[in-house]
């Protein structure tokens, strides 16, 4: 009978430690900070089976009378793991303190047992500033804690996803991790953290950006659409005039299908955009000078666009609580990219305006070429 | 009106793009085929290296290399490295390579995963003239038996690694009604199924490949011993389970470990790192039928014995101080 009970008691030690998972005993780290609470560092460690305390030393203090001979136990571990246990942000180490903990056990031989982990928790404080949104954090564990092996290290940080590092015997600091950003850019070096702290005071810049990437090198039928009504403008006033109310037009239609006043469909609008560069491509080839009700179809063509680069944008999402003024930056963008690929096509070609064959040999030929290209999308996008 | 030189210009241009465009589309991409409509067939190893007698005096690699198909790989950690001699898996679709789960050892001395997996990548992308694969590296469940090797990846390029938070799986994975949710994952042009199969640990996911009609379910269904924190969470996973082998063709369920022996109800003990009579590792829909009615049987924690598994449904801690 009682080695029956042996038995089951052998059976049911190894269920047990093994009913949640395989390799309990592994160290655990979370680090939490979020925006007005003061950052704690969470540690699960099974102090009878690390380097920290023996299994008896670890018992007694489960077992402690009384709180303060409970600390008394503790204290020269907690010491060791107060300084083995490295937070650096920015660069710079950190004061840790003892907040709380909680130990406990069932049993001497289950401590003893590394298939039957009793766990403590350890919660870490910070003296001095705490670590702040865009931070650069980094966990280390010195040569000198033994604890058992691996490590995962999770980082909460703000509204960002969770990030998770592993460390091991050989790899024992997390390397640094911007808090708050999804996936806290590994790797990350102090000029990408610093350019991100300036993202997050002017996050217009990165508007603009999405903007002027919308026109180059994304836009190529807005690119092209631009350099037709260069090459009819021979004069810089005509030309800024219709590249303005072009840009008067797409803004509005970009913002009103943004708020979701105006919605159509790009299986409509993209064809359209198509069309109307193959329109521009021949007017040029046959209008000698700009007509007056031209500038009145260049409006009509920049709503279209407008409608052409909301679709684009659908695949960004814009942040509801600054969506103007995100709107407008990228409306700035879009505009730099304009001005940026005219520009390019002054420097290539603008200069010889004034050449006696600058329309045969350079309008003609460039403008039979957009329309060949404005007609391969229209079919492409009509077929398609 | 548009005169005819000009117009036949316009014309040449047009067609000229699509002539490109045509050319293009006719240079051989070497796209590998993953047809959902056919079964790939495959091959299980008749057994696998299971330990030895003597783990110092094992002679057998690091990690077994088992090429199930041109296409996919099982790959199992040494038992005497670990004795949990955790399996592992590499998936490729074009320009894309998955693995799920990275053992139970951290060293790349003892263990070298990353090492295996970048020559497995190697050769199989100069087998079907590939280049450029990304490594997607992924678990089935968050347990330190099947991440320890995880680290060995992180600096490694082109990589995508998944995150070891229930999170961070959520999030790549796209679940936005864990663990119901069917999510339909593409590995270049190679369809996938991953739904959630919670019970044994709380973020587990489960793959169905439609190409080779595999379903690998992790630790919450092997051939050994299922310690389960959660029943009603594990019988409604493993009815999951169910429900999808009803909705798509499933060839065997493969998985993480191997416990039992070949002997019906007969586990090996914990920690055994020597298994000669092992079992194969897949397992068949009438074994997930069993646990589908274990399911309707078990109302209590304790230990529950199966020809082909054993159930520890939440034995609690106060057992181990049993006397």
């Amino acid at each position: 009978m009682r080695i029956i009970k042996i038995f089951l008691l052998w059976v049911l030690v190894g269920a047990a430690s093994l009913s949640q998972a395989h390799m309990l005993n592994m160290t655990e780290m979370r680090f939490e900070v979020a925006e007005g609470a003061p950052a704690v560092l969470r540690v699960r460690v099974d102090l009878g089976q690390s380097g920290l305390m023996n299994p008896d030393a670890y018992w007694a203090a489960v077992n402690a009378s009384s709180a303060a001979e409970q600390d008394e136990r503790l204290k020269p571990a907690l010491a060791e793991m107060t300084v083995g246990l490295q937070v650096l942000v920015e660069g710079e180490p950190t004061t840790m303190f003892v907040q709380s903990y909680d130990v406990d056990a069932v049993s001497l031989e289950a401590i003893g047992n590394p298939l039957t982990p009793q766990m403590a928790e350890v919660r870490f404080g910070f003296t001095g500033p705490q670590p702040v949104y865009l931070d650069q954090v980094e966990i280390r564990v010195a040569q000198t804690l033994d604890v058992p092996w691996p490590c995962l290290v999770r980082i909460d940080s703000f509204d960002g996803l969770p990030v998770s590092r592993l460390l091991t015997a050989e790899t024992r600091s997390s390397g640094p991790v911007v808090l708050g950003v999804d996936g806290g850019l590994s790797n990350a070096g102090p000029l990408v953290s610093l350019a991100l702290k300036f993202q997050a005071v002017l996050p217009s810049v990165s508007w603009i950006a999405i903007g002027f990437q919308h026109i180059i090198p994304m836009g190529l039928d807005h690119i092209v659409f631009i350099l037709g009504l260069f090459f009819l403008s021979t004069k810089l006033t005509t030309l800024i005039a219709q590249v303005t109310a072009f840009t008067a037009a797409h803004s509005l239609t970009l913002a009103l299908a943004t708020l979701g006043w105006v919605q159509v469909s790009p299986h409509i609008v993209e064809p359209l955009v198509a069309a109307s560069i193959v329109y521009v491509a021949i007017d040029n080839l046959y209008a000698v000078q700009v007509a007056r009700w031209r500038l009145a179809v260049v409006l009509i063509f920049g709503l279209l666009h407008g409608l052409g680069f909301a679709s684009a944008l659908d695949a960004v999402t814009l942040p509801e609580e600054s969506m103007i003024s995100a709107l407008l930056f990228f409306n700035l963008g879009v505009e730099i990219g304009q001005v940026a690929v005219l520009l390019l096509a002054y420097l290539s070609v603008g200069w010889l305006r004034r050449w006696s064959f600058y329309r045969t040999r350079v309008v003609e030929p460039a403008s039979v070429t957009i329309a060949g290209i404005g007609l391969y999308w229209l079919v492409k996008r009509l077929a398609f | 009106m548009i005169n005819l030189r000009r117009f036949l210009a316009i014309l040449s241009v047009a067609s000229g793009m699509f002539a490109v465009e045509v050319a293009f589309s006719l240079v051989p991409q070497n796209l590998l085929a993953f047809p959902a409509s056919d079964r790939a067939p495959g091959e299980f190893p008749d057994k696998w290296i299971h330990g030895s007698k003597s783990a110092m005096d094992n002679q057998d690699p690091a990690v077994q290399v088992h090429r199930f198909n041109a296409h996919t790989y099982i790959l199992r950690e040494n038992k005497a490295i670990n004795y949990e001699g955790a399996f592992m898996y590499v998936f490729f679709g074009n320009g894309v390579a998955l693995l799920i789960d990275q053992g139970s050892t951290s060293s790349p001395a003892l263990f070298p995963l990353r090492q295996t997996v970048d020559d497995l990548i190697v050769a199989w992308e100069e087998e079907f003239d590939q280049s450029g694969t990304q490594l997607i590296v992924a678990n089935s469940h968050l347990h330190g038996d099947h991440y320890a090797a995880w680290n060995q990846f992180v600096d490694r390029p082109n990589t995508i690694m998944v995150g070891l938070t229930h999170e961070e799986v959520m999030d790549y994975w796209g679940f936005d009604s864990y663990p119901e949710q069917r999510i339909e994952f593409n590995l270049g042009g190679r369809e996938f199924v991953v739904t959630g199969t919670p019970g044994h640990e709380s973020s587990e996911i489960a793959f169905y490949d439609k190409w080779t009609d595999l379903l690998y379910t992790g630790d919450m269904f092997y051939r050994g011993r299922l310690y389960l924190e959660d029943w009603d969470a594990w019988a409604a996973s493993i009815k999951r389970l169910r429900a999808l082998a009803d909705d798509y063709p499933v060839s065997y369920l493969i998985n993480n470990h191997i416990e039992m022996t070949d002997q019906a109800t007969v586990d090996y003990p914990i920690g055994t790192t020597w298994q000669p009579d092992e079992p194969p590792m897949e397992m068949s829909l009438s074994m997930l039928d069993q646990a589908v009615r274990a399911t309707e049987n078990i109302s209590q924690s304790g230990i529950y014995t199966f020809d082909d598994f054993l159930i520890y449904n939440e034995v609690p801690w106060a057992y181990t101080t049993d006397p």
